[in-house]
């Protein structure tokens, strides 16, 4: 016996590799996030004073103008700046809030120009409206979509089968908007099956968090489980004609077998990759919807924070965003080195 | 549309006398301070003379929403905004406030924390206020003038606060020696630096305010102002008490001195007020505390607020703005809700400026030009037509600013199409027979302003005055693009698209920044026309040691008679909003200096 | 926003391509357009969606030509108190079959018309873009591979990192009104095409870094090295002739999303800046003024109008994809 240690799982290996590559584009990803939101609008001919002259009240004068640029730190060279950001993410920051140094804990996204508060709790604060509402649509358009894809790729050419891919077209055809502007319209005002839509917290009420979570839901959803239908119904009737199909049907296997444990789930795989992909991206889907809804989550905290030219906010909401893409990416990748030897090079 | 509560500064006033004459605020009627006109039934525009519903019962939850944020802070020494002027007096007593009365009658000052005006010393220069001694927060703590004289400390610290006004760092009189060199000169060395940066922290640092005992506030002025009282009804002189600041963070809880006070606030979702059990309804005449509980809903769907109010799940929308469209169209088509509705003009005027430095617009005759040219009628439809827009204008001053008077130069209301032969005429003597080019400005995210800078295009066009449209984002409008004089000129912009309301409602607080030849200032100009009259100019000087009512009001219509001689202002709408009152709301009225119904009174059936 | 082009690149092109050999490849070229042209022909849906199409370009060419100028206001088609058009449906009438606007009375059979020309010029400069620069990286990456294809991969890796919507309406922000020597609208297309292709093109990458990889092994390209054929040369003439197919599919496909993607900043409030139209914009107004719930037809004519250019793109891209690569069939 040597006294070699044992090699590592492959599995964690990769896992290993791939947070440490994870970590590392994130930074990339918040440098440049940095560069084009500092950076470009003041290659664009903005000015820090002009910059700091937006948070300020009327008329503003060249001492307080000068004060703001202080206390946002916008005087000091950009890479200072960004230094002092990653800093915070990391280590946090010390804020002067006038009567005491605020200590915000890490991950510190630092302080809106606005209203001189921190920007993580108010995202975080956000964080149960968007997640309520991912996670809804989600599993309505994954179920939804799934369903309606394999009935059309097993029922090819039927009524049923041209009818669904009929609205799928239409799902992915439709802006999300426009979908959310008439739902809201005809199912809360004009017949108030929804009324009143507002978020109230799961854990305050349950049977009133899903009902006004409904047609949200159903409005985000539809989009998606549009896609993840045609996406399924294709992947079904590719697979369905494949040579290992035909070989189990002929040992007899039942056509539930077949369908399910041969066939669903070979067209299955690149659904998940998607919808690894889609919910990391929902936060677009969310912006729409939580507008048109005027649900307080992150999607609605995005548009104020443009709204008020809020760099902090802006840079954190974008990062985060990143963030979500990147994870949902890195959990994609680790199910695959996990389900499948081949992926994990 | 969000409307801003824009003003500036002021510097000079008089009138101590004219703030404070009797009406139902000022003192007497206690508890059920605000019956200023007499009750009536519910009929259109009833709340903008009369108290609607009047009524001391006690009890339910009132409930506002915005269909945005408080547009700045909760923190009555950094906002700028009338909804929250309104708004802060459930919970700050200010020095002065404005009287609790429906009318003429509620743009009076009335003292409020203060036991009477402000007195002011002979040379003009030292404003007295004693304070009422039996005030408490809502921790129990008695108010003491040292809580009035570090609120305005807190003023001068413009890098936590800077959205507020700022009065008091400009009319008080500097810290030294030092300070008052680097005023002349645009500086702030050596000031006062507010509380928190003062080493003498919390130990009253400031020179300017003076608390010789516990119920005196003393302020020293570097120059006679007279219409200080108007500064200390602004909620920046409401007391804080300094061991309980929490400099940027006390917008959270501001400790309250009103009928109610802070339960929860979250930022840009909800606001909890309850009951402040300290509150004495015997100091404080201008508020009622009758609802059990107050909630502020924030960034709700335009759209639904109106829904939400008309089917009475709400009972204020917070901006005070006016319904959107559709609520518009359901209100005004209909008796009942048309009965339980106000039209009260906001205060707001809406107006383009005419640029007097901007070739050919530096000629009188092509500015009158486009005075006869533009289709006013077109301008108030851009505007929401004469519900939501408001009255046609053809002054400088809307009607609620005190001493205005209704004169009409260039046939506004009576030709509101326009009057080409006229227009043509003026061309002519301007030297351009057909017409000229020139820009026109505007809030490019003020769908309005968009609509209205078309409807000039449009008018001009008609005269063959050429305008080429130049919107711009909000945020940067002053800062960057209409407010920068240089950029104005290099771009040939001749008509900016702009509004105001003043600070005070009187012709200094009215004109100065957007009519002085002093105002015009390099970056961030108000004085968008950049008008340098001299007889405007004078005239607003001597507004500073005027004291006689009459002869200010006589001044207040003499520069806006100027102003409109010099062709320098084309007024679109003075702003009208549509309110409605929910039926179930009590104590309702339009409180005439914010022009939306007066929250520190409201109740619920 | 759905990813643009989820779809997984099929990994093959079509069979005729297989059996091409150098010396046929012009011909073989030739033929398998026509025998697309023939599978596209068939598929009516397509055919229908592709004359929409073409129907839309020429509308948004010659359009703004034949309607009225959409920036006139009609105050007297306005109800001066409740500023609503006049008459049922927003005012239709035969002067204005779509109706007019509130507030204004501009036409709004000519916003639309104009809106259709802003929308079709952000998405196709949009979509040339993504597809340029992913084509080329994606070519590169492919053929080259190594630790080229290792850079570019990771930098494909980051643009997909970027939350591409959250990322342009603050970039749209963020920006001043003028800048980088333009200003008004050019600025503002030329943001919008930046952002929307600039952050797009790793879709275009990948699948076409794909595609390369695999024809970079096959017999063809292998027999043009072996008779001395460059790198470019066979670049250009070998690989790209049979990359054809998907950038043709995928651009096709790419458009519509672009379309959506350009409504919903409008939507935003940060696409193009009135009063130049836009259908995202229409609709925008439609809500903030709180008109579409008393003048439906308001928001609901852009609506359609998005729909049906957006519906016809996509039949138009499927059938195509269908008629290229006959395995992706429906």
């Amino acid at each position: 016996m040597t006294a070699r240690a044992p090699a590592p799982h492959p599995v964690i290996t990769f896992i290993v590799r791939r947070l440490i590559a994870t970590v590392f584009l994130l930074i990339v990803v918040s440098m440049i996030t940095f560069a084009i939101f500092f950076l470009l609008p003041r290659l664009a001919g903005q000015t820090t004073r002009g910059l700091a002259s937006q948070y300020i009240g009327r008329n503003p004068t060249p001492a307080a103008v000068h004060a703001i640029e202080q206390q946002l730190g916008l005087d000091a060279p950009l890479p200072v700046q960004y230094g002092r950001f990653l800093r915070g993410i990391v280590l946090g920051e010390h804020f002067n809030a006038g009567t005491s140094k605020a200590y915000c804990p890490p991950p510190c996204f630092g302080y809106s120009f606005k209203n001189q508060q921190p920007v993580w709790p108010m995202m975080v604060s956000g964080l149960p409206v968007t997640i309520s509402l991912a996670a809804g649509a989600a599993i309505l358009w994954l179920v939804g979509g799934v369903a309606i894809g394999v009935i059309s790729a097993l029922r090819r050419g039927t009524l049923f089968d041209r009818f669904s891919m009929g609205v799928a077209l239409a799902g992915v055809s439709l802006p999300i908007f426009f979908t959310g502007l008439i739902a809201l319209e005809l199912f809360s005002y004009k017949w108030p099956i929804f009324p009143n839509v507002q978020f109230v917290p799961f854990t305050q009420n349950p049977l009133l968090w899903a009902r006004n979570l409904v047609l949200p839901w159903i409005v985000l959803a539809f989009l998606y489980a549009a896609l993840y239908a045609r996406l399924t119904r294709a992947g079904m009737l590719e697979t369905m004609s494949e040579d290992y199909i035909r070989t189990a049907r002929a040992k007899g296997l039942p056509e539930r077998t077949v369908i399910f444990k041969h066939g669903l789930r070979a067209a299955l795989t690149p659904i998940v990759t998607i919808f690894g992909m889609d919910i990391g991206l929902l936060l677009g889907g969310a912006i729409l919807t939580e507008v048109t809804f005027s649900l307080h989550g992150l999607g609605l905290f995005t548009v104020e924070a443009i709204q008020n030219q809020d760099l902090p906010e802006i840079l954190g909401v974008t990062l985060l965003a990143a963030f979500f893409i990147v994870i949902a990416n890195l959990v994609v990748d680790v199910l695959y080195a996990v389900v499948d030897p081949r992926v994990r090079r | 549309m969000r409307t801003r509560k824009t003003i500036g500064l002021a510097a000079i006033g008089a009138a101590a006398a004219l703030a404070l004459a009797a009406c139902g605020g000022s003192g007497g009627s206690g508890g059920s301070g605000g019956g200023g006109g007499t009750a009536t039934k519910a009929s259109f525009n009833a709340g903008v003379t009369h108290v609607v519903n009047p009524s001391n019962h006690k009890g339910g939850t009132l409930n506002f929403a915005s269909s945005s944020g408080i547009p700045d802070s909760a923190d009555p020494g950094n906002t700028y905004y009338a909804q929250m002027w309104n708004l802060t007096r459930l919970y700050a007593m200010p020095l002065m406030t404005y009287a609790s009365c429906p009318g003429p009658c509620g743009l009076k000052v009335v003292p409020d924390l203060a036991t009477g005006p402000g007195v002011v010393s002979n040379n003009g220069l030292t404003w007295t206020y004693h304070i009422q001694p039996n005030v408490h927060f809502e921790d129990g703590t008695l108010v003491t003038s040292q809580d009035v004289k570090y609120a305005v400390e807190r003023t001068f610290d413009r890098s936590k606060f800077p959205l507020g006004p700022g009065y008091y760092p400009s009319l008080l009189a500097p810290q030294n020696a030092t300070c008052a060199k680097a005023m002349a000169a645009g500086k702030t060395t050596g000031c006062y630096p507010g509380p928190y940066v003062d080493r003498s922290k919390n130990l009253m640092g400031l020179n300017a305010v003076q608390t010789p005992n516990s119920t005196t506030v003393v302020f020293h002025l570097a120059k006679p102002f007279a219409d200080f009282n108007y500064v200390t009804a602004i909620p920046q002189s409401a007391p804080v008490p300094p061991n309980k600041d929490t400099g940027a963070n006390y917008q959270l809880h501001p400790i309250s001195t009103g009928p109610y006070m802070f339960q929860s606030y979250q930022i840009n979702k909800q606001l909890t007020m309850v009951p402040n059990p300290h509150w004495n309804p015997a100091t404080d005449p201008n508020a009622k505390q009758l609802p059990s509980k107050i909630v502020l809903t924030f960034n709700v769907n335009p759209n639904d607020v109106d829904n939400r109010l008309l089917a009475g799940d709400i009972q204020v929308d917070l901006p005070g703005t006016g319904v959107q469209a559709a609520a518009r169209t359901k209100i005004l088509t209909s008796n009942s809700l048309k009965a339980q509705s106000d039209n009260p003009v906001s205060g707001f005027e809406w107006f383009m400026t005419l640029n007097n430095k901007v070739p050919p617009m530096n000629n009188i005759h092509c500015r009158m030009a486009v005075e006869y040219a533009a289709n006013k009628t077109n301008n108030q439809t851009a505007y929401g037509g004469p519900y939501a827009g408001g009255t046609i204008g053809s002054t400088a001053a809307p009607p609620n600013v005190v001493g205005q008077k209704h004169f009409d130069l260039y046939e506004a209301t009576t030709k509101s199409q326009g009057d080409l032969t006229k227009a043509k005429q003026q061309l002519q003597a301007c030297g351009h027979p057909n017409g000229f080019s020139t820009g026109i400005t505007y809030r490019s995210d003020r769908p309005k302003e968009v609509s209205v800078a078309q409807a000039m295009q449009a008018a001009l066009a008609r005269v063959g005055i050429k305008l080429t449209l130049h919107g711009f984002p909000t945020a940067s409008y002053t800062s960057n693009f209409a407010g920068v004089p240089n950029y104005v000129h290099s771009h040939d912009l001749g008509i900016t698209v702009y509004g105001w309301a003043p600070d005070w409602p009187d012709g200094y607080g009215e004109f100065y920044y957007i009519a002085d030849g002093a105002a015009i200032s390099p970056v961030g100009n108000t004085n968008l026309g950049e008008l340098n009259d001299p007889l405007v100019n004078s005239l607003l000087g001597k507004f500073a040691t005027e004291n006689s009512a009459t002869v200010r009001n006589s001044y207040t219509s003499q520069i806006d008679m100027q102003i409109m001689k010099d062709a320098a202002f084309l007024p679109i709408v003075y702003a009208k909003a549509l309110l409605y009152r929910p039926s179930n709301l009590t104590n309702v009225y339009v409180q005439p200096f914010y022009g939306m119904y007066n929250y520190a009174v409201l109740g619920l059936k | 926003m759905a990813a643009p082009l989820d779809v997984a690149p099929s990994g093959d092109v079509a069979p005729e391509a297989m059996l091409s050999g150098i010396s046929a490849k012009a011909i073989e070229g030739r033929s398998l357009g026509q025998i697309a042209w023939l599978r596209l022909r068939r598929d009516k849906v397509a055919m229908a969606g592709g004359a929409v199409v073409i129907f839309l370009i020429l509308v948004a060419i010659f359009g703004p030509f034949l309607v009225q100028n959409p920036d006139i206001y009609h105050a007297n088609l306005i109800n001066p108190t409740l500023s609503r058009p006049n008459g049922p449906f927003g005012g239709i009438s035969v002067a204005h079959p779509f109706g007019v606007e509130p507030v204004t009375g501009r036409d709004v059979l000519s916003r639309i018309v104009n809106g259709a020309r802003v929308s079709l010029l952000i998405a196709f400069l949009a979509t040339a873009l993504a597809v340029s620069i992913g084509v080329v990286m994606g070519i590169i990456a492919g053929y080259v591979g190594g630790w080229v294809d290792g850079v570019i991969a990771r930098s494909m890796d980051v643009f997909l990192a970027f939350p591409l919507l959250v990322f342009a309406i603050a970039l749209v922000g963020v920006i001043p009104s003028s800048a980088f020597g333009l200003s008004g609208n050019s600025l503002r297309i030329g943001l919008l095409v930046f952002v929307i292709g600039f952050f797009a093109w790793p879709y275009m990458g990948r699948i076409i870094r794909g595609q390369t990889l695999s024809l970079r092994e096959r017999e063809f390209v292998d027999a043009a090295r072996s008779i001395g054929a460059r790198g470019p040369y066979i670049l250009f003439r070998e690989l790209l002739p049979n990359l054809v197919a998907p950038i043709l599919v995928y651009s096709t496909l790419l458009i519509p999303t672009n379309i959506l993607f350009e409504a919903a900043l409008s939507y935003l409030g940060v696409g193009i800046i009135p009063p130049t139209p836009s259908w995202g914009g229409m609709i925008s107004d439609a809500v903030n003024s709180g008109f579409y719930s008393i003048d439906p037809m308001y928001m609901i004519i852009p609506g359609l109008a998005i729909f049906i250019t957006v519906m016809a793109f996509n039949l138009f891209g499927d059938g195509l994809r269908d008629a290229l690569d006959p395995r992706s069939s429906r």
